[in-house]
């Protein structure tokens, strides 16, 4: 299997103060490298802020996304954690990790999108994500 | 037993939901279930055609009321034990 997700899309024991701040920071990453503008980041607080906190997926994981659209330049994902976890008001906090997801369209993604699904649904593994001291660290754990 | 038709949703049908419909197919096919499963998104999952509705606690809200078709409501995606659980449940309401 291919790289799932780039070294330099991958952050680990960051802080934020709120969950806004937290989605900023690993929407930050995609927008650094070109694959997503500011505006694709702010939908994805919007989302929330209309839909709720339904994106903490599983315990202590938030998949933050927005539509497909215009803003979204190149498919792509980031990931970023947290030392102390982030509240989204929601039964599965604190959050520890926020994975970005950008896509162009609703297919684009789907291959990489399968094998990061595969690997967080091994038993531990959304600890051992946040327990990662450097990104190094993380991206092996994802990606080998 | 007719082949039935799951929607799994999410917000905009290409995140959470794409994890939770290939948890879903790998239960089916570990227990021998035909079945047919496709990502929507929470607004207009109400008016594609499916025969149930796979759905996060947190959007269940939006469409329970809404939905003609029964709803399974999930708590945790990535969770197998109760993906499975409530996948089989509803097979069982099919036999």
């Amino acid at each position: 299997m291919s790289e799932k997700i780039r070294l330099e899309n991958i952050s680990v024991a960051q802080h934020a103060e709120n969950w806004q701040e937290a989605i900023r920071l690993s929407g930050e990453l995609l927008v650094r490298c070109g694959s997503i503008t500011p505006k694709y980041v702010e939908s994805m607080i919007e989302s929330v802020n209309t839909l709720g906190p339904y994106i903490v997926m599983m315990p202590h994981f938030a998949l933050a996304h927005a539509a497909p659209c215009e803003d979204v330049k190149v498919s792509d994902m980031s990931i970023v954690t947290f030392k102390e976890g982030v509240n989204f008001n929601t039964d599965k906090d604190p959050v520890t990790i926020v994975m970005t997801l950008a896509c162009t369209d609703k297919q684009a993604h789907i291959e990489r999108l399968q094998s990061i699904a595969m690997k967080l649904m091994e038993e531990g593994m959304v600890e051992h994500m946040a327990e990662c001291q450097s990104a190094e660290e993380l991206y092996h754990l994802i990606n080998d | 037993m007719k082949v039935p038709k799951i929607q799994t949703v999410c917000g905009f049908g290409c995140g959470s939901s794409l994890m939770l419909k290939m948890n879903v197919e790998a239960i089916a096919k570990n227990h021998g279930f035909q079945m047919e499963a496709f990502c929507g998104d929470v607004g207009t999952c109400c008016s594609n055609q499916c025969d149930v509705i796979f759905i996060s606690k947190e959007l269940s809200e939006r469409i329970i009321g809404r939905a003609t078709v029964p709803v399974v409501v999930i708590n945790n995606f990535m969770d197998k034990k109760e993906v499975e659980a409530k996948t089989l449940e509803y097979f069982e309401t099919l036999k």
